[in-house]
């Protein structure tokens, strides 16, 4: 899903990461503070915005509120890991779990 | 970690992040979000459609005595590795594990009490697989011989992502009330199966030579495991190429974890 950018006007030169607003979406397997970072990957349809990356380990859709980029930290906390973004061999971003 | 809005959740230091993770507090606050307004694990409202034909029923019991046998080894296997967890964080992770474990037997043998089983947990123990009994027993053979690691492997990589997988396949076509039973059993195998592997890449990363002891576990154990799967999908009525796919969902943890 795409989260509204927080300054829309940074997104002209592209050398800034882009940030987002981020609201919850329903998530409801954290504790309320941390369930904007996360939602349920709504199947075939769906698509990763630039600050959302799923988890290898149990799928959830992990959100930040920047742009990710490989060597990006991520935290899921609805299964207690953590991630780095990588680009794979086609050139999308996807988290790894990094014990 | 107190209440103040959270800016940034994955700025956090790693420490600070799995002591978050691992606490009473988080849990707690996790399963108030989809637990609180049910009743053994489903809202009152939601509609039970659950099989009216004998044949199919019968089925769903079966399946559903599988689960409570699977919830129970989990039960025992998370409460024995209190005993001999390697700290604080992992024992009190545990506790709420074992809480987890607990609603999940319960409410199965519910679900089954609900479809007309007067003794759902003899019942349970009559119509459970062999390869899962067989399963239990050696899990709990592991924690009783006090190995960490291969009781952990055993039980929240191996036996909690097959969990995780059937549960979730199981979902997409059950009843409205068995759907919403499961929906909240997979959120907390969430917690648990990444507990698992998170911890054992750890560890493994650590001490390297515990991946030969390891192997050997897999090696005895996968035989039980991929029966399961099997008598699972069947069950289930999975259709044969999305039984790779779970099989796939199984193999992948253990893959992560580099056992090929
Ligand atoms: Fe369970
Ligand atoms: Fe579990
Ligand atoms: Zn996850």
């Amino acid at each position: 899903m795409v989260d509204p950018l927080q300054s829309p006007e940074e997104v002209e030169g592209r050398t800034e990461r882009r940030r987002f607003v981020l609201e919850e979406t329903g998530f409801d397997e954290v504790p309320k503070r941390y369930r904007k970072f996360y939602r349920k990957w709504r199947g075939p349809g769906d698509q990763l915005g630039p600050n959302e990356a799923i988890c290898p380990v149990c799928k959830v859709v992990i959100r930040s509120s920047r742009e990710l980029w490989p060597g990006d930290r991520l935290y899921c906390m609805p299964c207690m890991s953590r991630l780095v973004v990588v680009e794979s061999a086609d050139g999308t971003l996807e988290a790894r779990v990094s014990y | 970690m107190g209440t103040a809005p959270v800016r940034e959740v994955h700025d956090l230091e790693h420490e600070r992040f799995l002591e978050e993770v691992h606490s009473f507090e988080f849990w707690f606050h996790s399963v108030e979000g989809y637990l609180s307004g049910t009743t053994y694990g489903h809202r009152e409202e939601t509609v039970d459609d659950s099989p009216s034909g004998a044949v199919d029923r019968q089925h769903l019991i079966t399946v559903l005595s599988n689960y409570c046998i699977g919830e129970m080894a989990a039960l025992e296997g998370a409460s024995g590795l209190i005993a001999i967890a390697p700290n604080q964080l992992t024992k009190i992770f545990l506790s709420t594990q074992v809480a987890d474990e607990g609603r999940h037997l319960e409410v199965l043998l519910h679900r089954m009490r609900d479809l007309g089983v007067k003794y759902p947990a003899q019942e349970a123990d009559r119509r459970a697989s062999r390869g899962l009994k067989q399963f239990r027993h050696e899990l709990l053979r592991l924690v009783q011989g006090r190995d960490w690691e291969a009781a952990i492997f055993a039980q929240n990589v191996i036996l909690e992502s097959l969990e995780f997988a059937v549960f979730r396949a199981h979902a997409e076509g059950a009843d409205p009330v068995t759907k919403e039973i499961l929906d909240g059993i997979i959120k907390d195998e969430r917690r648990h199966i990444g507990f698992g592997e998170n911890e054992l890449g750890r560890r493994l990363h650590a001490a390297p030579h515990v991946r030969t002891r390891l192997a050997r576990v897999r090696e005895e154990l996968d035989h039980l495991i991929l029966d399961m799967l099997e008598d699972s999908s069947r069950e289930i009525g999975v259709e044969p190429d999305r039984k790779a796919e779970l099989a796939r969902a199984y193999l992948q943890s253990v893959e992560r974890l580099g056992f090929t």
